[in-house]
């Protein structure tokens, strides 16, 4: 499939021809009842979900020491997307809903099409690189004014073209509902997730109780990625005080560009500002599309793969209890977070162990994948006290 | 031209003379108020970006000795102390002290500071523990050291405000319930509590409610784990400030980027993450009215004929590994002297300041640490977290003190890492490898062997840190002498130090102490003092050794007589009315606890004071808050 590049018009992401994971999706449109709504949120939720190990397979992929300002930014932006999971799940509890993220219906394996987008861009494992920092750039792009959906004015049943778009339309639709049902945002605060439970990057994680939280959610979501419409920076400065930071599309911007925005610079003008290098060849390099069935059963990197993609389903757990009435279950998420790091570094850093793939130089990952087995298995293990959550009980 | 060399003849409101953590404070609320203030820094200010934090980690990561200085660049023109700069040697004493400062013993004073923007307190462990109230008057209540102008009831308010400036961790009900410390109704600490660490628990499960008998009062003492107040991110509060919560400040350099103790457990010498408080995170805070000026030493301080202080002489140099620099002066209403305990005095010495009671520079105190170390029969998983979450806190406190100096009995997360230097030292016996490069190589494990050896020790290591509290002695000093001089020509600090028969008595009860603790544990005592250690001393018929803290205090007392102390109960000179000395210096006890919480109070309480002197000097003034910005941005257009 050929895909044009918003940004440079070059037609790129060409190198993946296997279809594309998507979950199951009904028509896109303002949603006009609950559960509708509901849907559209947890689709949301999803959405949030499968851009993080795209961008931690990025990060973790640089080479120890190198492309620092890459990884940093890497590393900015998907704490940030775990904030906005996290706003998701609290304005899909506010309306009553059951967030799902422990489900191979919703967490899909890569590469991915992005709930609802209207372009088959596959969202894949990529190492770092131009192509990897350019798929961000894709998630992430501002919308234009003139697509969005103007009161009354349905969206193009084909999908979004801006994630801003995505969530206006989700915005609209909570709009209406709330007006005819004033008991919308009812939803058992206890289930909500807020500064307590988690911090650690711009924004800040806040309940969801009425429309107005829950359109700031919106607001921060949407600006945090693109940035505030006509500016290059995301909204934590307007609205929690915090230091004016760039927004994702702009922060990959500077690393595709190799260069840092200026004081003056707007999304127009593009980074002027002092230069950036990177260096592209210190990462490790991976197939995009690796399964774990590449690699032979019982070896190391098989087993260490496999390994990893139980881990994998722990967190998936934790972060659904989290959002299911248990938010401390995010602390024990972070110790697990940490293990998955230390477990992706080692695969990365290990040869692919097909002999012709490692002679082209290309290295083992972590593949995120995910079989209704696995879950099983996994919250087997944490019911029975395995991992982070029993040493947390134990130590409560 | 660097702009150190550019200030010359300038005048502020205030000058703040170092950017550690007493000044980062002083210039924060300072400027916040409106006044003007210059805060001339010795060092480099490298830290405050995040390539330069990155560089330390570097640093840090490749420095064969972990020492608290170790990620810190060497800088000849304001050269810190390094604690391996006091070596074994035979002569007078069992040591030399081969680094900047000069040691004149008997005993070594075993400890560093920071000369870098940040300060000391960027290498900091990170514990936040208040004094007790009884800490204040040791003089009246036990008869020893000496006692405050004012108490612990005068600091209350000044405790809060330093908690929330540095953000601290803790269990105030705990505190109270264990400790009896008194708080404002309802106060809890801007964030929840540390969690314990594993060896804690291990700890509480053995040994709370049970009692060891102090041996130099034959007084049972009932033994309890209590979480310690931290200086180091977890979860904020929600219950704060009537419920409205507390922000952790970011990192340093990099917005966005303020993370919890994550427990990589080398808080000294760097937090990885800065989860850890540190002074740059103050800094951040200044307002446009604070000016930063760096690789500025500062000489002297210069004073009137009226005894009020006019300014300050400084070095300005370009280059720290050039020790070449040229002189400037700079003026103001007030000088705020915040150098460390022992650069101000040094300080003040060589400006001949101050000093109508012959008191600057004397009082020299730290917790001295009396180590313990042993290996449990099970695995107990040290190395989780900050170097240590809790405490044994009974020993500080009651008529005890009257024999022999009280402490903190503080339970190690870090293994054996203090007390004997692992794991390296570990990997290094099995290795086979001799202590002297004389010996033959002994047998060696590797492999599997040698990882599951390694695994099976380290899990075990247990240690304590007996943290005694050190009498205000006068001869316990910092003096300088023309003939020791640093490379921009600078006289260095000659340190005088030794224990007195309190301190001594109290690391005798605590040994007595010690013993009966391993016994209840069922562990393997491995305690070994080595005679040839700088520290070592024998106290009838026993050797000890013991360590610095790095609490350097007293070294410009306060006190309500202007005859026998320094400052005033505001940290104010006695001799200069505007000369103000903040620190720990200023410190005239320092009971078992950690000195900088304590600091940060008297320093917020200080500059209530600068502020009236201040307004006072410039009536009729109104003083208004600078005006905010209209817009963030220029491409922020807003309505
Ligand atoms: C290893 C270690 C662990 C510690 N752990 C703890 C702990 O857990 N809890 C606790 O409460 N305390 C702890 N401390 C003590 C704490 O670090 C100090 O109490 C605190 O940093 C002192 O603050 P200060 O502002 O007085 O000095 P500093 O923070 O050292 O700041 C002094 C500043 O003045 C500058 N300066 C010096 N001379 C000059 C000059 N001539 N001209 C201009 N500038 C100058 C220096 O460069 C420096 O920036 C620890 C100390 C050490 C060494
Ligand atoms: S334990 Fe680690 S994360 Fe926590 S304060 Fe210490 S160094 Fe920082």
């Amino acid at each position: 499939m050929t895909v044009r590049d918003p940004l440079t018009g070059l037609t790129g992401f060409t190198d993946i021809k296997t279809p594309l994971a998507e979950i199951e999706q009904p028509p896109f449109e303002i949603p006009r009842t609950v559960p509708k709504l509901r849907y559209f949120l947890q689709a949301a939720l999803a959405l949030e979900f499968l851009t993080i190990p795209p961008y931690l397979t990025a990060m973790y992929t640089i080479k120890p020491g190198a492309n620092q300002e890459a990884w940093y930014a890497l590393r900015a932006v998907v704490l940030e997307e775990m904030l906005h999971m996290t706003l998701v799940a609290n304005m899909l509890n506010a309306v009553g809903g059951k967030p799902v993220v422990a489900d191979p219906r919703f967490v899909t394996d890569y590469p991915a099409k992005l709930p609802y987008a209207k372009e088959q861009v596959p969202i894949a494992l990529r190492g770092f690189g131009r192509e990897a920092i350019r798929t961000g750039l894709w998630i992430e792009r501002p919308e234009k004014m003139e697509d969005l959906p103007r009161t009354g004015k349905e969206p193009d049943p084909r999908g979004w073209t801006s994630i801003g778009q995505f969530y206006a339309t989700i915005r609209e639709g909570m709009r209406r509902l709330a007006e005819k049902q004033p008991d919308l945002f009812d939803g058992d605060l206890t289930r909500q997730v807020g500064p307590e439970d988690f911090y650690n990057s711009g924004g800040r994680a806040f309940p969801v109780t009425d429309l107005a939280s829950a359109l700031k959610a919106i607001e921060l979501i949407s600006e945090q990625g693109e940035g505030v419409p006509g500016s290059i920076y995301n909204p934590d400065e307007r609205l929690f005080g915090q230091a004016n930071e760039l927004a994702h599309y702009f922060r990959f911007m500077e690393v595709h560009e190799e260069r840092r925005y200026g004081p003056l610079d707007t999304p127009a003008s593009g980074p002027t500002g002092p230069a950036l290098p990177i260096d592209w060849t210190a990462a490790y390099r991976i197939d995009p599309q690796a399964k774990v069935a590449d690699y032979p059963p019982d070896s190391e990197v098989r087993l260490a793969a496999e390994h990893f993609n139980q881990v994998y389903a722990r967190l998936l757990w934790l972060l659904d209890r989290s959002f299911n009435g248990e938010p401390k279950q995010l602390q024990a998420a972070i110790p697990v977070m940490l293990e998955l790091r230390d477990l992706a570094a080692q695969l990365y850093a290990n040869p692919h162990p097909d002999p012709a793939r490692a002679a082209k130089g290309v290295h083992a990952s972590a593949t995120f994948e995910i079989t209704q087995a696995e879950l099983l298995a996994a919250k087997k293990q944490l019911d029975t006290g395995a991992g982070a959550t029993a040493l947390l009980a134990s130590l409560a | 031209m660097s702009p150190a060399r550019d200030l010359d003849g300038h005048r502020y409101d205030v000058i703040v003379v170092g950017a550690g953590w007493a000044g980062s404070l002083v210039a924060k609320r300072l400027g916040s108020q409106g006044w003007r203030v210059l805060v001339l820094e010795a060092g480099t200010t490298t830290l405050d970006t995040w390539p330069g934090h990155l560089d330390a980690m570097n640093t840090f990561y490749s420095s064969l000795i972990k020492v608290p200085n170790a990620p810190y660049r060497a800088n000849t023109a304001a050269p810190s102390p390094s604690v391996l700069d006091t070596v074994p040697h035979k002569g007078v004493h069992r040591y030399q002290s081969v680094g900047y400062l000069v040691q004149e013993g008997p005993l070594p004073y075993g400890t560093d500071y920071l000369r870098a923007g940040g300060g000391t307190g960027m290498h900091w462990l990170g514990l936040t523990p208040r004094m007790l109230p009884q800490d204040f008057k040791v003089r009246t209540e036990f008869g020893y050291g000496r006692d405050w102008p004012i108490g612990y009831d005068d600091l209350q308010h000044w405790y809060c405000e330093a908690e929330r400036e540095i953000g601290v961790a803790g269990d105030a009900a705990e505190q109270t319930r264990e400790i009896g410390l008194p708080f404002p109704e309802g106060y809890v600490f801007p964030m929840h509590e540390i969690p314990s660490s594993y060896v804690d628990r291990v700890m509480a499960e053995h040994l709370d409610g049970k009692t060891v008998v102090d041996p130099g009062t034959d007084e049972p003492v009932e033994l309890r784990v209590v979480n310690t107040p931290h200086g180091r991110n977890s979860t904020p509060n929600q219950a704060y400030d009537g419920g409205r919560g507390f922000r952790p400040q970011d990192a340093v350099g990099l917005p966005n980027y303020g993370e919890r103790c994550v427990g990589n457990a080398s808080c000294t010498p760097i937090c990885p993450v800065q989860a850890k408080y540190n002074p740059l995170k103050t800094q951040a805070q200044w307002s446009r009215k604070v000016t930063l000026i760096d690789r500025a030493v500062v000489s002297r301080v210069l004073v009137a004929d009226n005894g009020r202080v006019t300014g300050v002489e400084y070095q300005a140099y370009d280059d720290p590994a050039t020790p070449v620099a040229t002189t400037r002066t700079v003026e103001a209403d007030v000088v705020v002297v915040a150098a460390h305990a022992i650069e101000s005095a040094r300080l003040l010495l060589a400006s001949e300041l101050a000093n109508s009671s012959d008191q600057v520079g004397r009082n020299l105190m730290d917790h001295p640490v009396m180590l313990a170390w042993g290996l449990m029969p099970h695995q107990v998983g040290p190395f989780r977290g900050p170097g240590s979450t809790s405490a044994f806190e009974r020993f500080r406190m009651g008529e005890s003190r009257k024999e022999h100096a009280p402490w903190r009995l503080v339970i190690a997360n870090w293994g054996w890492t203090w007390a004997a230097g692992s794991p390296g030292s570990d990997v290094a016996e099995m290795l086979g490898i001799p202590e002297t490069p004389f010996q033959q190589r002994k047998k060696a494990l590797y492999g599997v062997p040698l990882r599951e050896r390694l695994g099976d020790r380290i899990g075990r290591q247990i240690a304590f840190q007996f943290e005694l509290e050190q009498d205000a002695q006068p001869g316990n000093r910092v003096t300088i002498d023309r003939r020791h001089r640093d490379a921009l020509g600078n006289c260095r600090p000659i340190l005088s130090y030794d224990l007195s028969d309190h301190v001594k008595k109290g690391m005798q009860a605590a040994m007595g102490v010690s013993h009966q603790i391993f016994d209840l544990l069922g562990a393997e005592e491995r305690t070994a003092y080595q005679a040839d250690a700088p520290s070592y001393f024998e106290y009838e018929g026993t050797g000890y050794a013991f360590n610095g803290a790095g609490h350097g205090c007293g070294t410009h007392v306060m006190g309500d007589d202007r005859r026998t102390s320094v400052v005033d109960q505001w940290q104010r000179s006695w001799d200069h009315a505007n000369l103000y000395l903040v620190g720990c210096g200023s410190m005239p006890s320092i009971g078992t606890s950690n000195p900088s919480l304590t600091m940060s109070a008297l320093a917020l309480r200080s500059v209530e004071r600068i502020h009236q002197d201040l307004t006072e000097l410039h009536r009729p003034l109104v003083l208004r808050p600078a005006p905010a910005p209209e817009y963030a941005h220029p491409t922020e257009a807003r309505p």
